[in-house]
């Protein structure tokens, strides 16, 4: 599994991929943290990062896009397949590299709440800010894990990327999709949805049930790649 | 070694092998032959553990590749059509990201690479970027990523496609090589290469073995000459008189004038090796040989003929 990991974060930053990545996200966080804290005077960087979950919906099959279907095309899947590995190690293994470039982002990001607590006499209040990052770091997580099992269905970086996108506008949407709907089937929608709880959580809410739901979410669909994965075993 | 019994792969209705059996004994050199689309890469494929098969039994090693395939993998080296490698990174890198996937303990590690390495002949480049490297010494990484973990079989697809003659000649002088400790399967589509390499060889065509056997089966070699032509100066009737009296000769056939020679088509009995005996006779005619070419069913003739019988048979 750390055989992958190393593979796959070498992979990571000895393309430009990454630095792309990253050099996007710092110019969208510096953005909202100019228009959120300075211009409009919030005390709550989590606010800047809720206003970013929307864009998170094209960061997160940009960090998979090239995870699965890059070994596919290259044609070293054959490679990963007749090792004497299980492919369950490799799916955590890559899933584990794209969720630690995640993780690489938004450390950088810490710069901006620090400078806040300069700026601000009394510092600014740590919990909710804490609960921010916390929460957007589970939601990127379960993120990745939907635009991963996306991208294992095909062979094509740019297919994966844009299918990532559609199918997490798709629970983007679900909130008010359900509200819409209405009924049980609305409330089944609206309890699914992985926003909602991200902006329960986000105001300083901690909830166990939540961090259940995006670790198990998460979980399911790293479960599912791997699934996906080993079909071409069975079929 | 690996055994395969009945093997039949579908895909949807597409029967891409049908009923393949054949065997490797330890130590043997299996070329494995057929053209493009023959089922060659399948049956590999299959073997390695990399699709599934719909019947049959794959056994390699005494395990079966459905119910222990990570302990079948253990024993394989696969060098696929294409090599699989990654173009971001270096030779040595790229092999040592092998050694982790096949858990090729630390201590024996270094040692390892280096004997492959020098085997293999890619000890100058393993500093530099794979992509960068021309198509012979990626086949060579390729190859040497098959070595990794000292396996003992070695599966070779069509290890010497897209290289230059002198390449060839080196990927086969390995191959050799590698025979003292190694089980091998090498396809390809190449005749000669299999008689240069290969103790046994197994044909197919159309998803069926269509002929296996050694190689010495399929080739004519120096004891068992039955048929050959035969340039011979001096009159064509009383030529073919001394050889038609020659004991052992059971057929002669005068076939073309050429120059101040005689062509003739000699045929023998059965485990009876005329050339001796004739030399002889011929010597005290004073009748001079010019040329003797032994007329064998090559690999090649067996490999076409097979090849069309099927082409007629499905034609009808």
């Amino acid at each position: 599994m750390w055989t992958i990991y190393k593979r796959e974060m070498n992979a990571y930053f000895r393309s430009p991929v990454a630095y792309c990545i990253i050099g996007f996200f710092m110019v969208l966080v510096g953005l909202f943290f100019w228009v959120r804290n300075l211009v409009q005077g919030s005390v709550y960087f989590s606010d800047v990062l809720s206003s970013i979950v929307t864009y998170l919906t094209f960061f997160a099959p940009l960090i998979t896009m090239r995870l699965l279907a890059d070994e596919k095309k290259n044609g070293t899947e054959v490679l990963l397949r007749t090792a004497p590995m299980p492919m369950s190690r490799v799916v955590v293994g890559k899933y584990l590299a794209g969720l630690t470039l995640y993780l690489v982002m938004i450390g950088i990001t810490f710069i901006y709440p620090i400078m806040l607590t300069f700026m601000i006499d009394g510092g600014i209040p740590a919990g909710r800010n804490f609960s921010g990052y916390v929460a957007f770091i589970l939601l990127g997580a379960c993120y990745l894990a939907v635009s991963l099992f996306v991208s294992s269905f095909t062979e094509n970086q740019v297919v994966a990327a844009v299918a990532g996108v559609v199918v997490l506008l798709i629970f983007y949407f679900m909130q008010s999709i359900g509200s819409t709907v209405g009924g049980n089937f609305g409330a089944v929608l609206q309890w699914l949805s992985p926003l909602k709880r991200y902006s329960d959580f986000a105001m300083g809410g901690f909830n166990l049930a939540s961090l259940f739901y995006y670790i198990s979410f998460t979980a399911v669909g790293v479960f599912l790649t791997v699934m996906n994965v080993e079909r071409k075993r069975w079929n | 070694m690996i055994e395969i019994t009945n093997l039949t792969k579908r895909y949807g209705q597409i029967k891409a092998l049908n009923d393949v059996s054949f065997h490797v004994k330890k130590g043997e050199i299996l070329g494995f032959l057929g053209p493009n689309g023959a089922g060659k890469s399948t049956t590999m494929n299959i073997l390695t553990g990399y699709i599934p098969y719909t019947e049959g039994s794959v056994k390699v090693g005494g395990y079966e590749i459905m119910e222990q395939p990570e302990a079948v993998k253990k024993q394989i080296g696969y060098l696929p059509e294409l090599p699989p490698l990654y173009q971001d990174m270096t030779v040595q890198e790229y092999l040592n990201f092998i050694c982790d996937l096949k858990s090729v303990p630390q201590k024996v590690r270094k040692a390892q690479l280096d004997d492959i390495l020098y085997m293999v002949k890619i000890g100058d480049i393993r500093k530099r970027l794979i992509r960068n490297l021309s198509k012979g010494y990626k086949q060579r990484v390729g190859v040497a990523q098959a070595l990794v973990g000292n396996p003992p079989i070695l599966i070779l697809d069509e290890p010497t496609v897209g290289l230059d003659p002198s390449q060839i000649i080196e990927i086969r002088k390995l191959i050799s090589a590698l025979r003292h400790d190694h089980t091998i399967i090498l396809s390809t589509h190449i005749l000669s290469e299999v008689t240069a390499v290969c103790s046994s060889v197994v044909m197919i065509n159309h998803g069926k073995v269509a002929a296996s056997g050694s190689v010495s089966d399929f080739s004519a070699t120096e004891g068992s000459v039955r048929k050959f032509t035969i340039h011979i100066v001096g009159d064509k009737s009383s030529v073919q008189k001394v050889i038609s009296q020659t004991p052992g000769v059971r057929k002669v056939d005068f076939i073309r004038v050429d120059k101040d020679a005689s062509v003739f088509m000699v045929e023998s009995g059965k485990d009876v090796d005329v050339r001796r005996p004739l030399f002889n006779e011929l010597s005290r005619n004073s009748m001079a040989i010019l040329e003797l070419r032994p007329v064998g069913r090559t690999l090649e003739e067996i490999f076409i003929d097979i090849v069309n019988k099927d082409k007629n048979s499905a034609d009808q």
